[in-house]
């Protein structure tokens, strides 16, 4: 079950809503989302990126062929157009900086297991192991290989700390609620439960937060 | 008398102010080598003073020689960590670079050129990356590249500013006649409306002739 | 805590008052005295990162004497002393808490998690509320600073630039000056979109 379902549920309108459109509001929902989550997010399989991709190809494609010509009225419509590429080129620019910028920062963090790696896209992937491979190679020609053997690893996790970082879960979150539901909250000395309303809006803990995304009944802000 | 790991947080204290200054200061070539060969010596060390037990040492009939190896263990620990928040803390700036497109190896050695007063101050370097730096900066570039290059219609390295502000839509309180935008003339007459880039007509707006709608 | 951070790595090298349980043949050094004994009862102050594994560390030694004992026993630094804490009590925003520590709150949670300090943790929570509240006055003074039209209510306050406010924000340890800064730029931020919604 994921937004779109609850949503026509909800609201049996959006349905029939063409899929350009569904589109466009999929990646801004996303790009939300993405920028506000302490941790990476999965990257949408529904081929979202795809489609999006393309949408941008043929309206790249179209303000060339309009650029030629010379009527004031073409010349208004091509503005629209050129604006709302500028705004699609921004929102997909920015996701996927957000996603790299996570990405890079716990780089081994994602790629130390199935599940998480599956969270990355096939390019993301490709580029957080070549990244941490040109690190690892980095300290090895400046430092580390004249360490000895034991201790040239960059996954240790024994000692009093671990080597792989990971996003701090506990971080503070909004997250607007798409149906009523209980929340629950840990707080510093006492923890919090609360029935809330649709659309309600509730800053809490990402680790409290994380389950009620994930069922749909609430959304990042 | 200096203690081990003292020398490895000189190397913290550097990336500490790495991450402060707007330029890359140089590569503490020596210092890195100093920690480097500390960790050896460590190692050394707790080779020759396990060697007499033959694998068979228990802690604890002996826990001086436990302490000692412990000590020793975690100062090697200790020593590494540096090293790599210290090597971690300048590749990150070098991949800022990077992104923004700058020509880092070209900077750099700009950088150490002008900067360093005295010639040759700094191990006679002409520039303030190590020469492993050097390579990363190359292959990290074209890694960027080539994921760059998957999106090509989004310009990555783009402005991350959204685009809010660029067209508003106008209506024209007086005539004033023919306009040039980079999409061609737009006749302003009164009361039409249209959507337009701001900067083009910023002082028609100041002047009356445009009211700004939304 | 993070095995990369900058700031996690200075807080671990603070010194901590140690008193060794044990004599160490080859340990004489950390005492300025390399080649001879460490004794037992000898006091050093020892790094953070040291002191806490030896202090947590199972000697396992088998001797009466030695079971359940560690390498070494520690005290609290003086940065959480109880002269510091008396002080703190008195008035939290009096103290530039960066002359103990540049690393205090870091250094302090440290202590927290190896000792069982109920006091501290209530004293220097007390601190810590008192004094953020006073950080985001001054960050909402400076990130809202030069054209201050409208802003005539707070004219009146002495949290200017110079003086005893620039006299506080030099005494901030590194965690009170990275919440200064993200207050200072939430302030602006909010300021210019203000603005920004004043324009349409």
């Amino acid at each position: 079950m994921d937004i779109d379902d609850i949503l026509r549920d909800v609201d049996p309108v959006i349905h029939t809503i063409p899929r350009e459109k569904r589109d466009l509001q999929d990646l801004t929902r996303a790009w939300v989302a993405e920028r506000s989550a302490p941790e990476l997010l999965h990257w949408p399989s529904d081929g979202l990126f795809e489609r999006i991709n393309n949408s941008i190809r043929r309206q790249i494609e179209k303000v060339e062929e309009m650029t030629g010509d010379m009527d004031p009225k073409t010349n208004f419509a091509l503005i629209v157009i050129q604006t709302e590429l500028e705004r699609f080129k921004y929102l997909v620019r920015s996701y996927l900086r957000a996603r790299i910028a996570k990405i890079d920062r716990h780089t081994l963090h994602y790629l130390s297991s199935d599940e998480l790696r599956s969270r990355l896209s096939e390019m993301e992937l490709a580029y957080a192991t070549r990244h941490q491979a040109l690190l690892h190679n980095h300290y090895l020609s400046s430092f580390l290989s004249s360490f000895p053997p034991g201790l040239q690893n960059l996954n240790d996790t024994a000692g009093n700390i671990s080597m792989i970082d990971t996003p701090d879960l506990e971080s503070a979150v909004f997250i607007r609620l798409l149906r009523d539901t209980l929340v629950e909250g840990r707080g510093v000395d006492s923890d919090g439960r609360l029935e809330m309303e649709e659309s309600d809006i509730v800053i809490l803990r990402w680790a409290d937060a994380k389950p009620l995304v994930q069922l749909g009944n609430a959304e990042l802000v | 008398m200096p203690m081990y790991g003292d020398l490895g947080n000189k190397l913290v204290q550097h990336a500490k102010r790495t991450q402060i200054l707007p330029h890359l200061p140089p590569y503490q070539t020596e210092l890195v080598r100093t920690v480097t060969r500390e960790v050896r010596d460590l190692h050394r060390d707790v080779d020759s003073l396990l060697e007499p037990f033959q694998g068979s040492f228990d802690p604890a009939a002996d826990p001086a020689s436990a302490c000692t190896l412990l000590v020793n263990h975690l100062s090697m620990r200790r020593n590494k960590r540096c090293l790599l928040a210290y090597h971690r803390t300048r590749t990150e700036k070098l991949e800022v670079l990077v992104w923004n497109g700058s020509d880092v190896l070209d900077l750099s050695a700009q950088q150490a050129g002008g900067a360093n007063g005295v010639p040759g101050a700094n191990d006679g370097g002409t520039s303030s990356l190590s020469p492993q730096e050097e390579d990363y900066v190359r292959q990290y570039g074209d890694l960027l590249a080539a994921y760059k290059g998957q999106w090509t219609d989004v310009d990555l390295t783009g402005s991350l500013e959204p685009a809010r502000d660029l067209f508003i839509d106008v209506r024209v309180l007086k005539d004033a006649g023919e306009i040039q935008t980079e999409y061609g003339a737009i006749n302003l007459t009164k009361n039409s409306q249209f959507y337009v880039r701001q900067g083009d007509v910023e002082r028609l707006i100041a002047q009356g002739y445009l009211q700004k709608l939304g | 805590m993070s095995y990369y951070d900058v700031d996690s790595i200075l807080t671990d090298a603070e010194k901590i008052p140690c008193t060794f349980q044990f004599d160490i043949p080859d340990l004489g050094y950390l005492e300025n005295n390399p080649g001879q004994t460490l004794k037992t009862g000898a006091r050093v102050g020892l790094p953070l990162w040291l002191a806490e594994m030896l202090a947590i560390a199972n000697t396992g030694g088998i001797g009466p004497d030695d079971q359940g004992k560690s390498f070494v026993a520690f005290d609290l630094p003086p940065a959480l002393g109880n002269d510091v804490m008396q002080a703190l009590k008195a008035d939290p925003r009096a103290i530039p808490i960066r002359d103990q520590s540049a690393h205090f709150y870091s250094l302090a949670t440290h202590m927290m998690d190896l000792s069982d300090e109920p006091e501290l943790g209530t004293v220097l929570r007390k601190t810590f509320v008192t004094r953020a509240g006073e950080i985001a006055l001054h960050a909402r003074k400076a990130g809202g600073g030069g054209s201050s039209k409208g802003g005539a209510s707070e004219e009146g306050s002495n949290l200017g630039v110079g003086g005893a406010g620039e006299e506080f924000l030099r005494g901030l340890d590194e965690w009170e000056r990275k919440l200064f800064r993200k207050a200072h730029d939430g302030a602006r931020a909010g300021k210019e979109w203000m603005e920004g919604v004043k324009k349409f």
